[in-house]
């Protein structure tokens, strides 16, 4: 019998964090199934807890030795893999601690009690009074974690795509699970799931063009196909990786293809609005970076003005219309798509200290990101989120430390110094000017957006310190040590990446090396 | 990588890839011919439909002690073609409500996909005919049976699109019923026939009959998958004992109601030729296809193995499946509906994907992938990892009978502590079924007094009963 | 040699033309006699109810089923090249289409029986 197939190659110690994360899911999965309800709660979290405590223990002692192209070449674990996968999981870990926050209750008090249910309807009420509780988040927040770690290393355009609806499919369900304001919610879900779908045939659209352009999905296979030239295929080439472009764009929220984003964080339950927000950011502009940096840099110049265009429209268009928002999660997307911008911005720099800068950025604003989130699920008027930016009035009065906290982060957003907003700035931007002409202007504009984003913030600051409470009855909520410790985690990190940014970026810089 | 996958399987294909490939070889079959062969199916079948019709009522009716139709020509053969000419001359009523376009395509639509499947059923060997050497078979494909499973995908578009158009209460449930109930027995079908491929290597139709001249028929090596094939195949055409979408006594006559005339007439055509199609590939995946049942075909150096003798076995294991057709409909009741998709999901489905796990190990051991020892047993020699494989099969077997053996007996037990409560059923004047939990006694027996069953009756109300059925519900 | 689907081609032709055939005659051939009772939608003699073709709402169940359905039949599709393909195959992918199994049918029906996704009344 003749045995034609080859098995690839594979390196189990390089992609071990990926497998401990999937297997996690798997057996949050199980769990779902055959632990008696009331203890799935406490299961779930423990064995996602200890699921990514593992997959980090795997990262650092076993996967950083192993710097290989693994898997036939689909999944690259570099320098900048193993970084951001380390970033993803501690997102992760963070964003688990929020998600199994209960406020006294006995059941996680962001997730409604039955998806499937109509909205106000007898059925959910019936589910409410039985206590049942969507445990699955747990599970779901894993598979989507290992889709997003499989997104930053993917080393083929198939497997890329594969990745990418690894970690949205997950997301869409996550983000319709809201326990109050179902409707929202459940628009958002919507929202999110067709443009992602629409998305993601773009970037279909776009492999199928650059396999007709270079016969490979590899990226460094197209990286060498451009160094050649093709007669007769040129015109491909260009419209592909824009449509690519176009698909991984949209997972950052960058602004042609921002729209969900306001209306997805704002529906979407407040922990797993930190934690998309952090995490699918980084994941997206992992993937981009490898993308640009290894696949498509040869023809750069036929396309990084349109890419420029892309993040200055991103900068301008997220800063000026976060100025009119009302509403603390609508006004946080629009600050995150502003972040999307000055990351691109970063990446726009193409040069090794550009890679060092964007990663330490998304690391940075990950932590940030996900700690000021737990804050808004913190604040709440009668048992529901705060979310009006009317409620925060005067809140500072009353929860000093909590505001203390909040506004501190906000500052960070902003890019005030001894934040790590502004080392991550600077270390994003630097880069940039030292590129050319297209940085320096770039650069301007982000400065000038950055002063924009700044006075929304120190609005929102004011507001908290120096007005008055429009009811008594908005408090900050008794939270867990869960939620605490991760609040607790971003604020610090904001800090101490501020202050001494010096081994962080050390690190990154050792880590901003891509294998071709 | 993946582009190494697939250049490095292409190149495999080419080397060694004949078995994928059908075997028949149409190179010597002219256009005309095959149009004649596709003439030739279509007779064939509509006449084995209107046999099948006057066969069934004839069996049924010596299962039930009465003669069956008998005046229309000699045993009443020609019953079947009247009731056709009836239908033709009677009106063809369309609701107000209906859709005009799409009450009108469903049965055509369904009927017309109904003769897809024959087409690559092999009825025969080559033989000759008018000169050239061509096989009993109309076309083979390298996915052959994959083509017969989305022709049964279809049917599903027909009555959905019967049951939906008619604008009326039971058609639309007929045609729901109906619709989930194939696709539901589709899955488990689908998975019967992966240990054919498995043994075959191939989803070619003649492949497939061919493997089986060599290892011998699959309905020995592939039993399990047989005895699903066959209860699927009998959900797929919607027969007794599942054929609920059409209960008569619970829907009228499902997504057919509205229907009369010569379009009813269609939707009957072609469930019988449905029959015929999943008896045919029955036929062709488990019983060796057209070849001679093993002591015949030994006589005379394989004569009875050539030419046209094929199609006399075909047709002959064919009707077998036909008669166990009516056989079941003489004998069984209509399962519920709940039991029937529990069936379906819960045993089919579950039960197969381990029955190809276990064949993947033996076809696994068969092709050394565990080692190259062998024993011998009856003169063949087989791989020494299947006696594991076999050994470890068996102790799952045993393990899962005990536990659910023991499972069995808590839930009897529990049954045994549920119904203390004795109710009178003529208590109220009228016999009365007993509620869960309740038992009845005998209206006889003096221990039984009326007030005593009076409360009784009352503490096991509705209330207490919907409770412990939801608390069962989940955990 | 002709493409292998023309003579399925031929043979559904064969098949839809008897059809259209036997419905279109018997238009011609049958009666018409028109009565507004028989126009009615059938429902064993009473007055039907007034329900609709169009707008009709399906039980969700039936979403449910066909969700199951598209996501194992899938899965069972993924077995048959496999099958076919089995010899050259060899051990290691014997092994991961174990896997394969397991995760995507055995835990995947765990959970969906456990949870009472199979449960039909």
């Amino acid at each position: 019998m003749p045995t034609v197939f080859e098995a690839p190659e594979i390196n189990w110690a390089a992609i071990a964090p990926m497998l401990v994360v999937m297997a996690g899911g798997l057996i949050g999965i199980v769990v779902e199934a055959f632990v008696p309800r009331r203890r799935r709660h406490s299961v779930q979290v423990a064995l996602s807890v200890v699921a990514l405590v593992l997959a980090f223990v795997a990262l650092v002692t076993l996967t950083v030795d192993n710097r290989v192209k693994t898997l036939g070449g689909s999944v690259v674990m570099d320098g900048m893999s193993v970084f951001l996968q380390g970033s993803l999981i501690v997102f992760g870990l963070l964003g688990v601690l929020t998600m199994a926050e209960k406020f006294g209750g006995d059941r996680p008090d962001a997730f409604t009690p039955m998806g499937a249910a109509i909205p106000g309807s007898a059925y959910e009420a019936a589910a409410d009074r039985a206590g049942l509780a969507t445990s699955e988040v747990f599970p779901l927040a894993l598979f989507s974690l290992s889709g997003m770690m499989m997104f930053v290393a993917a080393g083929d355009l198939i497997t890329m795509f594969v990745a990418l609806e690894v970690l949205s499919l997950p997301l869409y369900v996550l983000v319709g699970l809201a326990r109050r304001r179902r409707l929202l919610s459940q628009e958002a879900s919507l929202k999110y799931f067709l443009l992602g779908a629409f998305a993601s045939a773009f970037f279909l659209f776009g492999s199928a063009l650059l396999y007709g352009y270079a016969a490979t999905t590899d990226l460094d296979g197209i990286a060498a196909a451009i160094t050649e030239t093709r007669p007769g295929l040129e015109p491909l080439l260009v419209p592909a990786i824009l449509l690519v472009l176009v698909g991984l764009l949209f997972k950052v929220g960058a602004v042609p293809f921002h729209s969900w984003t306001p209306d997805a964080y704002q529906g979407a339950p407040t922990p797993v609005t930190g934690f998309m927000a952090a995490a699918t950011k980084l994941a997206a502009f992992g993937a981009i970076l490898r993308f640009v940096y290894v696949g498509v840099e040869g023809t750069r110049w036929s396309w990084e003005v349109g890419l420029a265009v892309i993040a200055a429209l991103t900068m301008v268009v997220g800063a000026v219309l976060s100025v009119t928002q009302t509403d603390i999660k609508r006004l946080l997307a629009y600050s995150s798509i502003a972040h999307a911008g000055f990351i691109l911005v970063g990446v726009l720099a193409f040069s090794t200290l550009g890679l060092r800068g964007v990663m330490f950025y998304l690391l940075a604003y990950g932590l940030m990101t996900i700690a000021a989130f737990a804050i808004v699920s913190m604040v709440r008027q009668g048992g529901t989120e705060a979310t009006q930016l009317s409620q925060w009035a005067g809140l500072g009065q009353r929860h000093p430390i909590l505001a203390a906290t909040f506004g501190f982060l906000l500052l960070a957003f902003a890019g005030i110094p001894l934040t790590s907003g502004f080392t991550a700035k600077f270390a994003a931007f630097a880069p940039a000017i030292e590129s050319g002409t297209l940085g320096v202007v770039l650069v301007v504009i982000g400065v000038l957006a950055s002063a924009v984003t700044a006075f929304v913030y120190v609005r929102i600051i004011v507001l908290m310190y120096f007005s008055d409470a429009t009811s008594e009855d908005v408090v900050a909520a008794e939270a867990s040590p869960l939620t605490t410790a991760a609040v607790a985690v971003g604020a610090v990190a904001t800090v101490v990446l501020g202050i001494v940014p010096g081994p962080v970026l050390e690190l990154a810089a050792q880590a901003s090396e891509l294998i071709r | 990588m993946i582009a190494q996958v697939v250049s490095s399987g292409v190149t495999s294909l080419a080397l060694d890839g004949a078995r994928e490939n059908p075997l028949a070889d149409f190179s010597d079959t002219p256009l005309w011919l095959t149009a004649i062969k596709a003439v030739g199916i279509f007779a064939y079948l509509l006449i084995q439909v209107l046999l099948v019709i006057w066969f069934e009522r004839r069996v049924i009716g010596r299962m039930q002690q009465r003669p069956g139709p008998n005046r229309n020509g000699p045993f009443g053969l020609l019953q079947s073609l009247a009731d056709g000419v009836k239908s033709m001359l009677k009106e063809d009523v369309r609701p107000k409500a209906s859709d005009a376009i799409v009450f009108t395509v469903a049965p055509i639509l369904f009927a017309s996909m109904a003769f897809v499947a024959f087409s690559i059923i092999p009825l025969g060997p080559d033989v000759s005919m008018f000169g050239y050497r061509t096989p009993l078979q109309l076309t083979d494909l390298p996915v052959a049976v994959l083509l017969v499973l989305a022709a049964a995908g279809v049917a599903a578009y027909g009555v959905i699109m019967a049951g939906w158009a008619s604008g009326s209460t039971y058609p639309m449930l007929g045609g729901l019923r109906s619709s989930a109930q194939i696709i539901s027995y589709e899955i488990a079908m689908g998975l019967s026939l992966v240990a054919v491929f498995l043994y075959a290597g191939s989803m070619s139709t003649s492949q497939i009959v061919a493997a089986q001249a060599e290892q011998g028929w699959f309905i020995i090596a592939a039993a399990f998958s047989f005895v699903v094939y066959v209860i699927t195949m009998v959900g797929e055409t919607n027969r007794l004992p599942f054929d609920l979408a059409e209960g008569e006594g619970e829907i009228v006559g499902g997504y057919f109601t509205e229907y009369s005339g010569m379009r009813f007439a269609m939707f009957f055509l072609a469930e019988y030729i449905n029959m015929f199609t999943v008896s045919a590939i029955a036929t062709t995946l488990f019983l060796g296809g057209w070849q001679a049942p093993p002591g015949i075909a030994a006589i005379n150096d394989g004569m009875f193995n050539e030419g046209w003798w094929g199609l006399l076995w075909f047709t002959l294991k064919m009707w077998l499946f036909m008669f166990l057709f009516v056989w079941l409909r003489g004998t069984l009741p209509r399962t519920r509906y709940d039991q029937f998709m529990k069936f379906g999901w819960k045993f089919l489905i579950p039960a197969s994907l381990v029955w190809i796990v276990l064949v993947a190990l033996v076809r696994g051991a068969d092709a050394g992938f565990f080692g190259d020892s062998t024993f011998g047993i009856l003169g063949r020699d087989f791989p020494v990892p299947v006696l594991f494989i076999l050994g470890a099969a068996l102790l799952l077997m045993i393990i899962g009978f005990t536990l659910w053996d023991r499972a069995a007996e808590r839930r009897r037990a529990e049954r045994r502590e549920e119904s203390v409560i004795d109710v009178d059923p003529f208590a109220g004047g009228y016999p009365v079924p007993p509620l869960p939990g309740q038992r009845l006694v005998e209206p006889g027996s003096a221990r039984v007094g009326r007030t005593q069953t009076d409360i009784h009756t009352d503490a096991s109300g509705s209330g207490a009963a919907t409770a412990v059925v939801v608390s069962d519900k989940e955990d | 040699m002709t493409n292998p689907y023309t003579p399925m081609l031929i043979l559904v032709a064969l098949g839809a033309g008897f059809v259209i055939f036997s419905v279109g005659l018997a238009q011609i051939v049958g009666p018409k006699r028109y009565n507004r009772a028989k126009a009615e939608a059938y429902e064993c003699g009473i007055q039907p109810s007034p329900q609709a073709a169009e707008g009709g709402r399906f039980p969700i169940k039936y979403y449910l089923t066909a969700m199951l359905f598209i996501i194992f039949d899938i899965e069972a599709v993924f077995l048959y090249p496999y099958a076919v393909a089995f010899d050259q195959l060899g051990l290691f992918t014997l092994l991961a289409m174990f896997l394969f199994l397991l995760n995507a049918f055995f835990i995947a029906d765990a959970y969906v029986w456990k949870r009472g996704g199979f449960e039909w009344d």
